[in-house]
């Protein structure tokens, strides 16, 4: 015998090899029981329907989406689904996100749905899921071809545009744009009164809260957050409705975050020693009507910011806003300001288009 | 004499953006240096009245009118009393502007002063 099988070094080499080896072993010969166990009592065919639509994704992590999924109707639920969706994306975990039991898809949650599933895309985190069995639900994620998507490959990309022949069409990207706010109230002003006009409010809006995510979405950074925006035509009712999310901080993050140098740096502090105020929906309700503003600046505000889309419903610019930032829901039509049990990290912003709001005929 | 007359959505762009050229296309920092700031430095050495016609576009980002405005007196240095002496804002679609506009100059001046 070799004097090198007799050595002790490899004795115990030797040893340590078979111990892992018959490890292994074990453990398959308990995967193979269980797995037969499981199949106990199911027909050759219910074998074959499992092995092809359950078994696949059998190694995903499941997420049930809520039954009622909008933002506006049912933040705590959809801030809950967001929120255990993001500890799976942190953690680069395969999901599966069970969308069968879902009654209701609100317009506003589509922005919500694709903006997740690119993410995890488009960091090759595999992302699946099923069909809502509720007919009108279903039909909604087929408009805006959420369905399509999920069977498509994303790279990380600057910019995304999709559906953009269906009447919800969502884009992202990072920078202010213009131009696309421009197009997108064209195309929404023919659903609503039939021809091409400016809608003023509704560009101030959208820029405003593009260059809220380019500023502020990213404490470390400007520039690295996208935003997404989805856009549904309800021609029926002539009436567009458009849905804005950014994952950043979020308002009140953002607001503690400030560093010096910036003009709300402190803010809050000032504020404070001025107003009483009890929690973040109070406070939002002071940055909504421009106290903040005026506070931490000393001047008479001038519709800057979140403040001024609040001026713009105001003028009757855009309807029915919604805001949900943190752990904050603000109705701003009904005044409505109300604390959320879960805290959302980002800014979601919702408000529509309808025939009553005001606007301008197209020709300059 | 004269008036110079600037109006934004047919000398700049119909979609007037952001504020600083990073953030996007046709913000109002473009906006000054290439039309803005020529066109009022002219009119204020000629002694010339000049109307800036804020009409016509797709809407405004507050940014973007202050820097184009405001930036005048914070960047280029120019005469805020000369400005308005001046200056003529036109703006019937969002007469809001005007009072707007008005502010971020005031706001610049004395933010200067300081």
């Amino acid at each position: 015998m070799k004097k090198l099988f007799t050595s002790a070094e490899f004795k115990k080499q030797n040893q340590r090899h078979a111990r892992r080896s018959w490890l292994r072993n074990q453990r398959f010969n308990d995967y193979l029981t269980a797995k037969n166990k499981s199949l106990l009592g199911i027909s050759e065919q219910g074998r074959e329907y499992k092995r092809k639509f359950q078994d696949p994704y059998k190694d995903y992590k499941k997420v049930y989406a809520p039954e009622v999924l909008s933002f506006i109707e049912n933040p705590e639920g959809v801030v809950e689904f967001i929120s255990e969706l993001k500890t799976l994306y942190d953690d680069k975990k395969k999901v599966f996100v069970v969308l069968k039991d879902v009654n209701i898809i609100a317009y506003d949650a589509i922005v919500v749905l694709l903006s997740i599933m690119v993410k995890f895309k488009a960091n090759r985190i595999k992302f699946n899921g099923d069909f809502p069995t509720n007919e009108s639900a279903r039909d909604v994620l087929i408009e805006s071809k959420f369905i399509k998507y999920l069977f498509q490959q994303f790279k990380k990309e600057e910019r995304y545009y999709l559906g953009q022949k269906s009447s919800i069409h969502t884009h992202a990207w990072k920078d202010v744009d213009s131009e696309l706010g421009y197009e997108l109230i064209k195309n929404a002003s023919k659903t609503v009164w039939g021809d091409e006009r400016r809608c003023q409010g509704v560009q101030r809006t959208l820029i405003e809260l593009m260059l809220n995510t380019n500023n502020h979405a990213d404490d470390s950074k400007k520039g690295e957050k996208h935003w997404w925006l989805s856009v549904h035509h309800d021609k029926t009712n002539h009436k567009v409705s458009f849905a804005f999310i950014d994952f950043g901080v979020g308002v009140f993050s953002s607001l503690n975050n400030k560093r010096k140098g910036s003009k709300f740096f402190g803010a809050l502090d000032k504020l404070k020693e001025k107003i009483q105020y009890g929690n973040n929906a109070e406070l939002l309700q002071l940055i909504m009507d421009g106290t903040l503003h005026r506070t931490a600046t000393g001047k008479p505000y001038h519709g800057k910011g979140l403040p001024g889309i609040n001026k713009a419903r105001e003028r009757n610019q855009i309807s029915n806003l919604n805001i949900i930032t943190n752990n904050v829901h603000a109705n701003l039509d009904s005044n409505e300001f109300r604390i959320i049990p879960n805290s959302f990290s980002g800014t979601f912003v919702y408000w529509e288009l309808n025939q009553q709001n005001l606007n301008c005929h197209a020709e300059n | 004499m004269q008036k110079i007359n600037i109006k934004i959505s047919r000398e700049f762009s119909p979609t007037p953006g952001p504020r600083y050229i990073h953030e996007g296309k046709f913000s109002g920092e473009l906006f000054r240096q290439q039309v803005l700031f020529p066109k009022v430095s002219n009119a204020l050495e000629t002694e010339t009245p000049f109307e800036v016609d804020l009409d016509g576009t797709a809407g405004y980002g507050t940014s973007f009118l202050e820097e184009s405005f405001g930036g005048l007196i914070r960047i280029h240095k120019l005469s805020y009393d000369r400005i308005i002496e001046l200056m003529t804002l036109k703006s019937d679609e969002e007469d809001y502007l005007i009072d707007d506009v008005n502010e971020y100059l005031k706001d610049a001046y004395e933010e200067s002063k300081k």
